[in-house]
């Protein structure tokens, strides 16, 4: 069985849609339970493969080929090192905490439940995937659903027009979970676009033989592709990660979603488009990274700061969330850009770090607009009175967004900012520490505003704490955030492995450059 | 005998066409005003079943040599067209059998006769290495589906008289358009046929290269060019595949396009592979504006007919893409991306016409709220736009991808690039068809219920579609061995111009 890992993981949630697919609508109860046991099957595969690990021989394990395009040089080939461990991780306990989450959904269910648990394949696919193409391939598959998942399942709100712009405002609904949808998808796409042209290059300059990565990863393509390349891989993943100025659709299509689908989004998916970037655009083209780099650096602290400062200005809960979003994914690729095992590390940590807590938050956002039928901030006030463990969890997810130490937001980001500072990166590193600044008074705000202080009003007297699963949810999620914080070795030991392994194939590169 | 052999498919098409006459000859006349007779749809069942028989057999019958002096050759290129062309022919023959019986229900053997005489000239077509075999087979396929389009023009339901308008115009749409372009395709090969002193494809390039005879091949490509909907000669499609009847449509939108594909890659990259210099330049423009115009055009459409043909430009600007290659990979993607198309665009057609059939009509709000009237028809509608956007799991990613590589290896970098992009704008008409079938209330419309071809059909379109998809290593390597037939299976052209001169 274990040598099957990584394909029953990879595998698992896309068997339990296909079997939830052929019962009927009205076994609500069966559905669910079908897709828990497939995200469960998941995660557990993710922690065995992570436990096992064996961190004294580091490199990739658990090597897993299959042929699926002989003649093209398509394998489906699966492996996991260092990062993967972590991220697998990370992806089993969004979706297995994303199923209890929507639990509750009554609106056409089944279809709910297949998409997501495709979608979750997809994630898993991305992250141990050996093979360029079939890593195109998950990334895809990881993409698309979110379609149907946001177009049928989202909440529309309306965005009153405003500024010069508001009659194409109006024209294109902005603020419509449908405008949401097609947005979010065609900008990804449009980034696809850009990967596929790049793995293009990269096949047909390697000659044309085989997508392996490490195949790839051998070849030396001259400088001048190098530079015309990487801006495609980084402009191209680095949609997903929400790279300015290409990070528009997420604040829209992450208010949009329905809960579950929001924490996998920005939970997960986001963390493809920055894994893309260090795994195939950094590790594959060394002299394209050093070329560029200034560049990524500059765009991800721009990142940080602009998100940060966005979501200070927002009245809407999900917003706030979604900005912040985009702020911290810019942190992940900050460390990216150090291009030092520390910045690294700190960039694959923050990854899951951050996935948690987003999920952690989405969850929690998700419970209290259930209730209060509102995520606009200035209506709420004093929930705490009448949901004290969401008061609580809410402020646990906001302290490790704020890097308080303890919790797994401080270790990522001091990481990330020691590793800019150590490699002179200063200018970097400043507005990033200024942003994470900025982050503390938003979500210190966001928080008073909605939990303490004098309260609630009248008309949200009713509201009652989470419930048995949404409880689960919370739990799993907020446990990791402080086991992550106190203990980060957990996780570090298996990423600096990862990030050793990879740098060492930029390395000549840089210290050339020096 | 050898001839026999190599040539088995064509003829044995021809005996299927021949049975198909005799029985619609020999079947009792149908009675005025009693309902459809049955002898109609019993033949439809023999079609379905004569042409299954034919594509399992092509799969034990080795064709591979020259027939006919010479004019004929057969190898993996016929047999995988000829199989593209039989599998485009059993779905056309489902998906059109309920409504052939319905709204024409006392013509139904000559539909049937017509059919089969077209798919006859494809499954010559792509053997054809003498210019007049290839012509006379190219104006088999035509000729029928100028007849099938105009079916629908009368026998229809009373009280619908704007179809019957529609389906003449289709018609004479399909007609002028086609006569004309067959004609400058003629003009073209006689120019051409002129220039090289001989009518065998493989000595067309032999010479070198007349002024007269590089306008000659402007001609033939923009008479071809016609058949397959190219821009800029693309103009009677959304117009005919509106007004003819759809389940038609479905086939006359992929397998006239596959045969119109096969006869240029052997005009063009097998026969004229010398003078690649003269014709891919155009053939790269060509392909440009076919994606440019098809994608740009099909996005402010409201007819889903209309919407698909515009769409319909724009693949074929992929294939053109493909084979703007000008080599055997290019070839071999050419013929993947047509096996793919004819799974993909038969299911869409068919499953939009069983929307507009449960009452909706054949605009957007055709398919409103389809996903609960029927989850399955909405599922098999997600895969084929799936297909068509190139988004995996199903067929139309590997062949997007492996169209888009080809090029790309054939240094036609600019030319992949828009085409990805074009290809990004096309999934928002796309997304718009899934939105409406998935995110749109449906209000009171009916529950589609397809008859049993049509479902048989849908189910099979959806089976190549999701199965190709997840398993294409031996499709793509079947269509590698094909482009490679084509190609290296040439006599040496010094050695043919010797021959002939």
């Amino acid at each position: 069985m274990s040598s099957y890992l990584l394909s029953l993981i990879v595998a698992a949630p896309a068997l339990a849609a296909l079997v939830v697919i052929l019962l009927p609508p009205t076994a609500r109860m069966a559905i669910r339970a079908l897709s828990l046991a497939g995200a469960t099957v998941s995660l557990a595969g993710s922690v065995v493969a992570f436990a096992t690990y064996d961190k004294a021989a580091s490199g990739p394990q658990r090597l897993e080929s299959y042929p699926l395009v002989p003649s093209m040089g398509v394998r489906l080939s699966f492996a996991m090192d260092g990062w993967t461990g972590p991220l697998l991780l990370l992806t089993g306990i969004i979706i297995f905490a994303g199923v209890l989450a929507s639990w509750k959904l009554q609106n056409r269910d089944k279809e709910y439940f297949v998409l997501l648990l495709v979608l979750v394949s997809g994630v898993f696919g991305v992250f141990v995937s050996q093979d360029l193409l079939v890593f195109f391939l998950f990334y895809e598959i990881a993409v698309l659903p979110m379609y149907l998942l946001i177009g049928i399942w989202g909440a529309s709100h309306a965005v009153p027009a405003r500024g010069p712009f508001q009659v194409v405002w109006k024209r294109f609904a902005v603020g419509d979970k449908q405008y949401a949808a097609m947005k979010l998808t065609l900008m990804l796409l449009v980034g696809s676009a850009a990967i596929l042209a790049a793995i293009f290059a990269l096949y047909t300059k390697s000659g044309a033989t085989s997508f392996d990565l490490h195949h790839l990863a051998s070849v030396h393509y001259d400088r001048h592709l190098q530079i015309v390349v990487f801006p495609l891989l980084w402009l191209g993943f680095g949609t997903l990660a929400g790279v300015f100025p290409f990070h528009t659709w997420s604040p829209d299509g992450h208010a949009s979603a329905p809960t579950a689908v929001s924490m996998l989004h920005a939970g997960v998916l986001m963390k493809l488009g920055a894994f893309g970037v260090m795994r195939v655009g950094m590790v594959l083209l060394p002299e394209g990274t050093l070329f560029w780099v200034p560049v990524v650096g500059a765009v991800a602290a721009i990142n940080v700061l602009y998100g940060a400062f966005c979501a200070m200005s927002q009245s809407d809960l999900k917003y706030i969330v979604a900005y912040s979003s985009v702020s911290h994914m810019g942190v992940v690729m900050l460390g990216a850009a150090t291009l030092t095992t520390t910045g690294w590390n700190g960039a694959v940590f923050q990854m899951v770090a951050h996935g948690i807590m987003t999920g952690l938050f989405f969850a929690l956002v998700g419970l209290v607009y259930e209730r209060a039928h509102t995520r606009s901030i200035p209506k709420m006030g004093g929930f705490a009175n009448v949901m004290p463990g969401v008061a609580a969890f809410f402020t646990l997810a906001c302290l490790s967004s704020l890097g308080l130490p303890g919790t797994a937001g401080f270790v990522s980001e001091f990481l990330v900012f020691l590793g800019a500072w150590n490699a002179g990166h200063f200018l970097w590193a400043i507005p990033g520490v200024l942003g994470a600044f900025v982050t503390a008074i938003y979500v210190l705000k966001a928080t008073r505003a909605i939990f303490w202080g004098a309260g609630p009003s009248e008309e949200f007297h009713e509201l009652s704490d989470a419930k048995t699963t949404e409880w689960g949810a919370l739990a799993i999620l907020g446990t990791c955030l402080v086991v992550l914080g106190v203990w980060p070795r957990l996780l570090l030991d298996h990423i600096d492995l990862g990030s050793v392994t990879y740098l060492t194939n930029l390395l000549p590169v840089v210290v050339g450059a020096k | 005998m050898n001839d026999l052999r190599v040539l088995w498919l064509p003829l044995a098409t021809s005996a299927l066409a021949i049975l198909v006459l005799l029985l619609d000859v020999m079947s009792p006349p149908p009675v005025r005003g009693a309902s459809a007779p049955p002898a109609g749809r019993m033949i439809g069942w023999v079609v379905v079943a004569g042409l299954t028989a034919l594509l399992v057999a092509s799969f034990f019958v080795d064709s591979t040599g020259t027939a006919a002096a010479g004019a004929f050759r057969g190898g993996p290129w016929t047999t995988f067209l000829g199989r593209v062309f039989l599998a485009a022919g059993i779905l056309g023959a489902l998906g059109g059998m309920d409504d052939v019986a319905e709204r024409m229900p006392r013509r139904q053997g000559e539909y049937w006769l017509s059919l089969v005489s077209s798919i006859v000239g494809m499954t010559i077509l792509p053997g054809a290495r003498d210019l007049v075999l290839a012509v006379v087979a190219f104006e088999l396929v035509s000729i029928p589906l100028y007849v099938l389009a105009a079916y629908a023009k009368t026998d229809s339901p009373p009280g619908n008289p704007a179809t019957n308008g529609l389906a003449s115009e289709a018609s004479l749409k399909l007609y002028l358009v086609g006569a004309t372009s067959s004609a400058i395709t003629f003009f073209g090969l006689a120019l051409l046929t002129g220039m090289a002193g001989t009518s065998r494809i493989d000595g067309l390039g032999a010479g070198a290269m007349t002024p007269l005879g590089a306008l000659g091949l402007v001609f033939v490509l923009g008479g071809i060019g016609y058949k397959i909907g190219m821009v800029p000669f693309h103009h009677w499609v959304p117009d005919t595949y509106q007004g003819a009847s759809t389940p038609f449509v479905a086939f006359l939108s992929v397998a006239p396009k596959a045969a119109g594909m096969s006869l240029l890659a052997v005009l063009f990259t097998s026969g004229l592979a010398a003078q690649r210099a003269i014709w891919v330049p155009p053939l790269v423009i060509f392909a440009l504006v076919s994606m440019a115009v098809g994608n740009l055009l099909a996005l402010p459409q409201t007819d889903l007919r209309r919407l698909l043909g515009y769409s319909g430009i724009a693949q074929m600007g992929y294939v053109l893409t493909a084979m703007a290659a000008a080599d055997a990979f290019g070839l071999g993607m050419t013929l993947f991306f047509l096996a793919g198309y004819v799974v993909t665009n038969v299911g869409v057609f068919l499953v939009v016409h069983v929307a507009a059939q449960a009452g909706g009509g054949y605009g957007f709000e055709g398919l409103a709220g389809l996903h609960k009237r029927s989850p399955w028809l909405a599922a098999a509608l997600l895969c084929f736009l799936l297909s068509l956007a190139g988004i995996p799991f199903v067929v139309g990613f590997w062949a997007k991808l492996y169209v888009f590589l080809a090029a790309w290896r054939a240094g036609l970098v600019g030319l992949v690039v828009a085409g990805i992009v074009l290809a990004v704008l096309g999934l928002f008409y796309y997304l718009r068809m899934l939105q409406a079938a998935y995110m749109v209330d449906g209000g009171d419309l009916a529950v589609p219920r397809p008859g049993l071809p049509l479902r048989l059909a849908i189910a099979l379109c959806l089976a190549g579609v999701v199965g190709i998809g997840l398993w294409p290593a031996p499709f793509l390597d079947d269509a590698m061995r094909a482009g490679h037939d084509l190609l290296d299976h040439r006599p040496a052209p010094a050695h043919v111009a010797v021959a002939h001169r």
